[in-house]
């Protein structure tokens, strides 16, 4: 009895394959229990996400038997009638746990260190568990895959960081800022973006927003969302003496907001720290505006070299990682043995 | 092991602050991202063994030791020193040490020089409340003064990665900008208010026959001190001075501190008696 595993995921094939072979949660228990009732195994349990669809199983089977038998019943679950080649890829012991705490720890995810993953393997497990189609072997080692994910998330630097535009101006913020929760955001613009963005600040303590956008309507309907308040879009300037971070994203051709209009407003703020968030295309901010003292302008550009370079740091830790996860699954077959 | 003097402590405390500035480097290097102790124990090791030699100096002299340059600068730098660990115990602090361990280890070598430690001939009399305390509030003032311009010299590093978009800015683990502006406030705040009470004590003093208050260069130096930081904290407070002005005046005044301290002691009669 071996646990194997067999999936597709964004690695190996398209979103549109993806989502031919995805499993409702609804699903589950019943593909799960067809599965046992097969024969092929006698533990079972289905990862579905967005990135990924796996099987992980502890099978009586030998590797290569089970890996066919694995791949005809996918086919046949979801009454796929083309040919799959390499979309498909499979793993036996000890690659198979190998895979397990990578996905765990995020290291297989498309945003490498997301923790999303852990919560839905968790899930994947738990459903498993819950209608009885997990044993000893798949039970030890989930256990020790999210044992494994934590050690990881402590003891490295993958989960370091923000990966986001969005997450990075709110990191910005908390290095500028003693407590974001004594500061108020304005939201110039109710683009998209800039929504999302005062969202982020609003979940990390921001308590104030005040939205100005050219329609009314709009700056009405996201203060509305945001718990803030709306002003008029001529008045923006007058909230500068309030405010202390400035998210703009208007579809203005030109600057709306340059040195010679920012000084009068930075003498009436008493030169209090400002933080700007220029994310329109054309920029909203003259970059000029940043050579003003306590004035720290980033545009979006900035904002995702910050989440690239925090991207490729992610990326320097996965062999640290790796090595872990290594020496992790060596342990599990020598010292506590996996199959006893 | 009679043949180990204070000085000889005080030479080991100084080697401990040489190691924790070489380890300052290193943190400099990595961005100050390494959350760890270890450059704070360096620094507690060289405090610890300075205090050893100030109590080996204060025991042998019966006295608070504060009679020459070498004991005065030996006590700023552990007013300085202690204040630092202190400090470094906030959260995101513990990087204060690495700025304050050159300061230490600098003039801790510039102390060791020997003519800066003369055989005692008259000791000034610390039995006099008022002249202990004095002595005791102007160079703990100091010592105000120099952690004030460490926390200003990390904001200045942090203003300057943020401004220019430097990972560093966000990878290190070091305070929020406006803390550290914050901190650099009040410790200027303490520095000022404990060397103004120094002042005020020592203007009480009896004064010994043929001096004149107003003529004495370190009376004078005190001063002109004492108004620059008036001048800081003032501009700052009231007039709404730039952050980074105002951090880079509290560094410059203790650089210029230091480097004129000695000086001003050395030409002053009143604090050569």
């Amino acid at each position: 009895m071996s646990v194997v595993v067999i999936g597709l995921s964004h690695r190996t094939s398209p979103v549109e394959l993806r989502e031919r072979f995805a499993f409702a949660d609804e699903k589950i228990p019943g593909a799960l229990a067809a599965l046992r009732a097969s024969g092929i195994a006698s533990e079972a349990t289905i990862l579905s996400t967005c990135n990924r669809v796996e099987i992980y199983t502890a099978t009586p089977l030998a590797p290569e038997t089970a890996f066919a038998e694995l791949k005809k019943f996918l086919v046949a679950h979801h009454a796929y009638d083309k040919t799959l080649g390499d979309e498909i890829y499979s793993f036996a012991e000890p690659h198979s746990l190998q895979h397990l705490f990578k996905v765990a720890s995020g290291l297989d995810s498309m945003v490498i260190g997301e923790t999303e993953i852990f919560g839905q393997l968790k899930s994947a497990y738990e459903l498993a568990l819950a209608h009885q189609h997990t044993g000893v072997r798949l039970n030890k080692a989930f256990q020790r895959a999210f044992n494994v994910a934590k050690h990881i998330r402590t003891a490295t630097n993958i989960q370091r960081g923000s990966v986001s535009v969005m997450s990075a101006a709110v990191e910005l913020a908390e290095k500028i800022f003693s407590s974001l929760a004594e500061h108020e955001v304005l939201v110039i613009g109710a683009g998209e973006t800039s929504e999302k963005t005062a969202r982020a600040l609003q979940s990390r303590g921001v308590k104030k927003i005040t939205v100005t956008n050219r329609s009314p309507e709009r700056a009405a309907a996201l203060a509305a969302e945001l718990g803030g308040r709306a002003v008029p879009f001529e008045n923006w300037p007058d909230e500068f003496e309030r405010i202390d971070i400035a998210i703009s994203s208007t579809a203005a051709p030109q600057h709306i907001l340059d040195r010679a209009k920012l000084e009068p407003l930075m003498k009436r703020r008493k030169n209090r720290p400002l933080l700007l968030i220029d994310i329109a295309v054309p920029r909203d901010i003259d970059p000029a505006v940043n050579a003003l003292d306590n004035v720290y302008l980033y545009n979006v550009d900035d904002l995702q070299s910050i989440a690239d370079d925090y991207l490729n740091l992610r990326k320097e830790e996965v062999a640290h990682c790796e090595k872990i996860i290594a020496e992790k699954v060596a342990a599990l077959f020598s010292a506590t043995d996996l199959h006893r | 092991m009679s043949w180990f003097t204070d000085r000889h402590f005080f030479l080991l405390a100084v080697a401990f602050y040489g190691l924790s500035m070489l380890y300052s480097v290193f943190l400099w290097r990595k961005g100050f991202r390494r959350d760890e102790w270890v450059n704070y124990f360096l620094l507690a090791a060289g405090v610890a063994l300075h205090t050893l030699a100030m109590i080996k100096r204060g025991l042998t002299l019966q006295s608070c030791p504060v009679n020459n340059l070498y004991e005065a600068t030996t006590f700023l730098l552990w007013a300085l020193g202690l204040a630092c660990l202190i400090y470094s115990l906030l959260p995101r602090f513990k990087f204060l040490a690495a700025f304050t361990a050159p300061v230490l280890f600098t003039v801790g070598i510039f102390a060791l020089m020997p003519s800066l430690d003369p055989p005692h001939g008259l000791k000034p009399d610390f039995s006099n409340w008022l002249r202990s305390l004095h002595a005791a509030t102007i160079l703990q003032s100091y010592g105000a003064f120099g952690l004030a311009a460490v926390a200003a010299a990390m904001f200045l590093m942090q203003q300057h990665d943020l401004k220019f978009h430097k990972l560093r800015a966000l990878l290190s683990l070091l305070p929020s900008i406006q803390r550290l502006e914050l901190i650099t406030l009040r410790l200027t705040l303490v520095g000022f208010i404990l060397f103004t009470v120094g002042l005020v004590t020592g203007s009480q003093l009896p004064r010994p026959a043929g001096d004149a208050y107003l003529s004495d260069p370190k009376v004078l130096w005190s001063a002109l001190m004492w108004l620059v930081y008036l001048e800081l904290i003032v501009a700052r407070v009231f007039f709404g001075r730039s952050t980074r002005r105002f951090t880079i005046g509290v560094v410059l005044t203790f650089v210029f501190l230091l480097l004129t301290f000695g000086i001003t002691n050395h030409f002053s009669s009143l604090h050569n008696q």
